[in-house]
């Protein structure tokens, strides 16, 4: 193993389980969240496949110190990260399952590298979140800025800034954190940012150049990914198969595990 | 002063609650149970008053329905993933919509309630009003987003200031440039362009996605910024394609997709230009805009000093009257190739020659001729050797040649041709007869033996001397052993 073997499987935190035999699979997170969004689908998965789980750099227990913001200011820093885990394990033939923004980021990195790449499973995918001419992406500009707010809200704002100071360890907020929340961990300055990349970013243009065959997974009723958004996804991949999920709010792979597995099965039989 | 009587249990039925429905109805914070996937099925009537709205429009509902759209963001993404894996969530923000006024702040609390094999059921909420907190902690966010701001600005321009301040060469500095614009802008790739002698601009640090040079003349973002004295921001690829459609063209081709440019400018002089690439569209405001002339003018005055500091040291190493190398930068040079030519077992040569006829000028002429026509020879000396050989006024009319990686051949033929131009007659001297006694001394490294510096002087001397009284217009040439 060289160096970079250890950097890159430790920086994003990279859990390789499930049947060593079987087709790798490998699951991307999306904003918000960290691996931990998977754990409800694994069990159903690791028989056949040989499941890689890992965690955005700035969630989980990504290593923070590889936060470089030039590099993860746009989909192109964490796509890069993708490669660089398929390439630390030399996988091929991956099934790569990516909910929310990761889908985007699953995009990017199999236009760039498709010999890598076995099918795509977005799991409410959205290119562009901020409406556009003749575009419905669901939100405006001031909706964006109402999250910031309520991030900084959540983790900036009171409960973030005394935190540290009531655990006596400012210089590492990250304890605090784990304190408030030890599911999902994510950075708060990272989040802060993460959030500004994923709802700012256009990536309507990649969608037509995608060469793996592709399944996009809507839920019925999302507000952050609508049936329009999923529809225009489904219309300019060409090729992508679009299966609509009778399930609200936009995290089916919690919320009703079983059925987005069934559909990912039903697709790669 | 008296004590209230003892009553018994029965005599005090104000102090007990009516009924629990009664207590949920009107208790001093909103509560709602949503179905596992978030249909409000039951609310009380504080959150009603809170809120505004009637029963019949909440129950039947999404939860989210009842937030602004930030909170709805929120919800999604953060809210509903930790209550699914945790079971509850705690004190979290959110912000619910009321008709015709403006969200109310409300601090939320929910529990995921499971039936006995663990499947969700129902979620039950509390909601807190935290107007009164949210306002505090509005002006607090406020103040603390500025100052982070702030903060970073003078972080930014402080590190940068001590970067700079370190850096002796162009390169150094042109590095540290391109680091402190990555981390100001937290751009994907940065790169300085300096302006050259020939009119291009190129790259000195960083990395430029699409080209190492670009021509000063040439339509571009970066040239534009120089003509234009400012700072040019393309917040989308559009706007690239709009201004400068062929390069616009060529960079949607890589994955940026906006860009900057920030002239550097010393005193209406150019010397180049800092770019930055974003691999997404990107919005810069004022703040950004004044960070990118704050970096670029803390840039340009250390180029200005290095640029002076390098006029110093060309003073101090150089003759002042011919520009060529003088005696301490020989001596160094001479130093640093001798070392290379051992290292790599490789031959060099050095060329002394010493002016014949040259007194009689000074003399009869006047030393203002006399210094006319060291600078002409000088530069007829410098044309006739090759680039890398390098050409010094060692005192008087002495001149010395160093060859790096030459052997007695290519040695022979330079010394030729030194000899030969230097014999060409002199305008302001015309009638005078001027020639050039030259001697070289050779070293090769592949004989294994070492030699210093002062001894190749001496031998190159001896040789020169040797040359001088053999008739003068000659060339003796000496192998170091």
């Amino acid at each position: 193993m060289t160096a970079g073997t250890v950097d890159v499987l430790r920086r994003n935190n990279v859990q390789v389980l499930g049947n060593p035999e079987g087709r790798p699979m490998l699951l991307a997170h999306g904003f918000g969240c960290s691996q931990e969004m998977w754990r409800l689908m694994v069990p159903h998965l690791e028989d056949t496949y040989r499941i890689v789980l890992f965690d955005q750099v700035g969630a989980g227990d990504s290593d923070l110190r590889a936060y470089d913001r030039g590099k993860y200011d746009s989909l192109h820093g964490y796509a890069d990260d993708v490669l660089e885990i398929l390439d630390e394990l030399d996988l091929t033939d991956v099934v790569l399952v990516a909910h929310s923004v990761s889908a985007m980021v699953g995009v990017l990195a199999a236009n760039r590298r498709p010999e890598r790449f076995g099918a795509l499973v977005l799991v409410g995918p959205s290119p562009r979140y901020l409406n556009d001419t003749g575009y419905v992406g669901g939100f405006t500009q001031a909706d964006i800025d109402g999250l910031l707010d309520a991030l900084d809200s959540n983790y900036l704002g009171w409960s973030a800034t005394m935190a540290p100071v009531i655990m006596g360890n400012a210089e590492r907020p990250e304890l605090a954190m784990e304190l408030t929340a030890s599911f999902c961990r994510i950075d708060p300055t990272i989040a802060r940012h993460f959030a500004r990349v994923t709802f700012l970013s256009d990536n309507r243009r990649d969608l037509s150049a995608v060469r793996t065959p592709t399944l996009v997974l809507q839920c019925s009723e999302d507000l952050i990914a609508p049936m329009t958004v999923g529809q225009y996804v489904h219309q300019q991949i060409p090729g992508s198969t679009m299966r609509v999920l009778n399930a609200r709010g936009h995290v089916p792979n919690l919320s009703d595990p079983l059925s987005v597995v069934r559909e990912i099965q039903d697709f790669l039989a | 002063m008296t004590t209230p009587a003892a009553r018994s249990d029965g005599e005090r039925p104000a102090a007990r609650e009516d009924s629990f429905e009664e207590l949920y109805a009107t208790a001093p914070c909103g509560l709602l149970s949503t179905t596992s996937d978030g249909v409000v099925v039951t609310v009380n009537d504080t959150l009603l008053r809170w809120i505004g709205v009637a029963r019949d429009d909440v129950l039947g509902q999404q939860f989210t329905d009842l937030l602004d759209s930030g909170s709805q963001l929120f919800y999604e993404t953060r809210y509903q993933p930790v209550l699914q894996l945790k079971g509850e969530v705690r004190e979290v923000a959110l912000a619910l919509r009321r008709p015709g006024r403006d969200p109310l702040a409300v601090l939320v609390n929910s529990d995921l309630v499971t039936d006995a094999t663990g499947s969700p059921v129902h979620v039950r909420t509390a909601v807190f009003d935290s107007t009164a907190r949210k306002g505090y902690e509005r002006e607090l966010l406020l103040a603390q987003r500025a100052a982070e701001s702030s903060e970073a600005r003078v972080r930014v321009l402080q590190d940068a200031s001590s970067a700079f301040g370190s850096s002796s060469t162009d390169r150094a500095l042109s590095r540290a440039l391109v680091s402190s614009a990555r981390d100001a802008f937290a751009a994907a790739a940065a790169a300085v362009l300096l302006a050259d002698d020939s009119d291009m601009l190129t790259v000195s640090a960083g990395s430029h996605p699409l080209d190492q040079s670009v021509p000063l003349g040439a339509a571009r973002p970066e040239t534009d910024a120089i003509r234009r004295s400012e700072v040019l921001t393309f917040p989308t690829l559009d706007d690239l394609r709009a201004a400068y459609p062929e390069f616009g063209e060529r960079l949607a081709t890589t994955r940026y997709e906006a860009m900057t440019v920030a002239p550097l400018i010393n005193e209406g002089h150019p010397l180049g230009v800092l770019v930055a690439f974003f691999g997404r569209r990107r919005t810069f405001d004022d703040r950004e805009v004044e960070l990118h002339e704050a970096l670029a003018r803390q840039a340009v005055q250390v180029f200005g000093r290095l640029r002076l500091q390098n006029e110093l040291v060309q003073l101090a190493l150089h003759d002042q009257l011919t520009g060529l190398a003088n005696r301490t930068l020989l001596h160094e040079q001479l130093d640093r190739v001798l070392v290379t030519a051992q290292r790599n077992l490789r031959a060099m040569a050095l060329i002394f020659l010493d002016l014949d006829g040259f007194k009689a000028v000074n003399d009869n002429l006047g030393h203002a001729t006399g210094d006319t026509v060291l600078r002409t020879l000088s530069t007829r000396m410098e044309a006739a050797v090759r680039r890398s050989d390098i050409v010094g006024r060692y005192g008087g009319d002495e001149f010395v040649i160093i060859c790096e990686d030459t052997d007695e051949d290519a040695a022979r033929r330079v010394a030729e041709r030194i000899r030969a131009v230097v014999s060409e007659s002199v305008e302001v001297a015309a009638g005078y007869a001027i020639s050039a006694s030259v001697g070289v001394a050779l070293y090769s490294a592949v004989l294994g033996t070492a030699v210093t510096a002062e001894r190749m002087f001496h031998l190159a001397d001896d040789a020169m001397y040797e040359s001088k009284r053999s008739g003068k217009d000659r060339v003796t040439v000496v192998r170091a052993t």
